[in-house]
């Protein structure tokens, strides 16, 4: 009960956020009703799902301080998980889904508790390592459809299907996927509060002093990937339905991975609103190289390189992305 | 009643012996205080006691149970608290939230973790600093968080590393009054490392030395004080012998 009015509770907040919050959140809502194209549509679905990732990495990586870059692997697993179980078994996202978290957090747990016996640099490069070598064996595994990935053909059902997510217009994705835009949201907020939460903050803070407060210090961080974990999964399984073809390459590539960190890094890692914020600025920010630059002046690896100099950019000024500027002047102008 | 019994303690680092046969008990409820001049290997004796460190030989008893292979976070449950004496906070967190992390050991209720730490605010007299960011804070006020963190997880004893150190005379007053506060009012039982003599004679009702990672003291901080062993150890042979105290020869050999 404590539990779920924590998660509804955001008067912590600046009355100021809050109704920035509340604008956008009305935005959200009535957005396609609004005029817009069918690009604007798919982009904000892909805002809508990248701030999940976002937010699930923000659990572990910014809260807790942990560098995960191996966050495809669990798209893969929860994407996988749907359309294998929709098109072999007929089994709906529904069921399929949280089946997806449950693989997710089991292979979350087996990855989890050897690497997070290693720290900094060294943790982040081999959940890179994890995560690439999981894709290598979707590539070579043939029950997976192998390096061809799996199709899902729409005309195999009868849309709008919701038990299986099968819609013919964007509309339906965007609404659902904006439930657990919501949801994420208020489950963040309570893992902000909780006890796990302040654990990590303080894991972050200091790893002996955080021992010496009775922190189980890694059993603590394996926790939480694994709450990461469910999170990306959940949005995996999504995609799955949402994209309806699903490959290694597309699903678990190293750019995915390093685009889910760097949605929370540039937004503000360890911030509430971080991930949405870095959503809100990548994803446009992404789909326009990709359409026009991308396409236009076959200009095909221009994302990547921006995204990587975004990284240089906040790990040498601010650390704490957008959501540190804008505490620090909010800091400047109250003192 | 014994509330920690160190029996034989050792510690060597690549073969520098750390700390060298160590015992000694301390009474449940007592203030006892350890000191020794620098590289006397107290900060590893604290690593050592609550499981920073393994160590290479010996056993420490707390409340009854063997803590010696115990992690430092099984042992902060078993309610031997301490604090460090180089923490410097980087994160993000304020003094209120810090403070809640140590009472989020006892509880799973974010409303019950926020009202202890308002307890302790006010006992330690933190309320006015309460939203300020621990890593903003002066030495001081940094210190003073730290010890109400520790005491945040309710512990049955607490071993403070230098409180009063870079601290300047009316704030070494101050954490005075707050260690005897906290010692009657929580009903904890006190080790202090510490390099100011006068706070330690002051607060401990008795006082243990090492040297060299040896024992070469222990007791009132009177008779401490008088032993010829300690004033060599502190003050150099020569110094001692010049103002006529005698010299234990045999110490350093």
């Amino acid at each position: 009960m404590e539990a779920l009015k924590n998660a509804l509770d955001f008067r912590d907040f600046p009355t100021i956020d809050l109704t920035i919050a509340g604008i956008g959140a009305l935005f959200l809502i009535i957005f396609p009703v609004l005029p817009h194209s069918s690009f604007a549509m798919a982009t904000m679905i892909q805002f809508l799902m990248f701030s999940l990732y976002g937010m699930g990495w923000n659990t572990i990586g910014g809260y807790g301080g942990q560098v995960d870059l191996g966050k495809a692997q669990y798209v893969g697993i929860g994407a996988y998980t749907t359309a294998v179980m929709l098109v072999k078994w007929d089994i709906p996202f529904w069921v399929s889904m949280p089946i997806g978290m449950c693989l997710s957090v089991i292979w979350s747990f087996i990855i989890g508790y050897p690497l997070f016996r290693l720290k900094g640099h060294y943790f982040a490069i081999a959940t890179i390592a994890t995560s690439l070598v999981l894709k290598d064996i979707f590539e070579v595994w043939e029950f997976v459809g192998a390096a061809r990935g799996i199709n899902i053909s729409p005309i195999d059902y009868s849309p709008p299907d919701f038990l299986r997510l099968m819609f013919k217009e964007d509309t339906y994705y965007y609404y659902v996927i904006l439930g657990f835009f919501f949801l994420g949201i208020f489950y963040v907020n309570w893992f902000r509060k909780s006890r796990l939460g302040f654990q990590l903050r303080a894991i972050k803070d200091n790893e002996d002093v955080a021992g010496s407060l009775g922190i189980n210090v890694h059993w603590a961080k394996v926790k939480t990937y694994a709450i990461a974990t469910a999170f990306v999964s959940l949005v995996g399984s999504f995609h799955a339905c949402y994209i309806k073809n699903i490959e290694p390459e597309d699903t678990m590539s190293l750019d995915i991975s390093i685009l889910i960190a760097l949605m929370a890094m540039l937004g503000g890692a360890g911030s509430l609103w971080g991930p949405i914020i870095g959503a809100g600025i990548l994803i446009p920010l992404k789909s326009y190289l990709k359409e026009w630059l991308g396409a236009t002046a076959g200009l095909v690896g221009i994302d990547l390189i921006i995204y990587s100099l975004i990284i240089m950019v906040i790990s040498a000024f601010e650390p704490k992305g957008i959501w540190g500027i804008i505490e620090r002047v909010r800091g400047r102008s109250s003192s | 009643m014994k509330i920690l019994e160190v029996i034989n303690l050792t510690k060597d680092f690549d073969g520098l012996r750390a700390n060298d046969n160590i015992s000694f008990s301390i009474e449940q409820d007592s203030v006892v205080g350890l000191i020794g001049p620098n590289g006397a290997g107290k900060t590893t004796l604290f690593n050592c006691i609550s499981g920073h460190y393994p160590l290479t030989e010996g056993k420490v008893i707390f409340d009854g149970k063997d803590i010696t292979d115990l992690k430092s976070h099984d042992i902060a449950r078993l309610g031997l608290a301490r604090t460090f004496q180089v923490y410097v906070a980087s994160g993000d967190l304020t003094v209120k939230e810090n403070i809640m992390v140590g009472c989020f050991l006892r509880t799973h209720s974010r409303s019950v973790a926020m009202r202890r730490t308002d307890e302790i605010l006010e006992q330690l007299n933190l309320t006015h600093l309460k939203d300020s960011l621990v890593k903003e804070l002066p030495v001081a006020g940094q210190k003073r968080v730290t010890m109400a963190t520790a005491i945040g997880t309710q512990p049955k004893m607490l071993l403070l590393d230098e409180v009063a150190a870079g601290l300047t005379p009316p704030e070494i007053e101050e954490i005075i009054g707050i260690i005897r506060h906290v010692h009657k009012n929580f009903g904890l039982t006190i080790m202090l490392i510490e390099h100011v003599m006068e706070m330690v004679m002051k607060v401990s009702e008795r006082v243990i030395v090492l040297n060299y990672g040896k024992k070469i003291a222990d007791g009132t901080p009177e008779n401490v004080s008088k032993d010829p062993k300690v004033i060599s150890a502190y003050l150099g042979e020569r110094y001692a012998k010049e103002h006529g105290v005698g010299i234990d020869r045999g110490l350093h050999e």
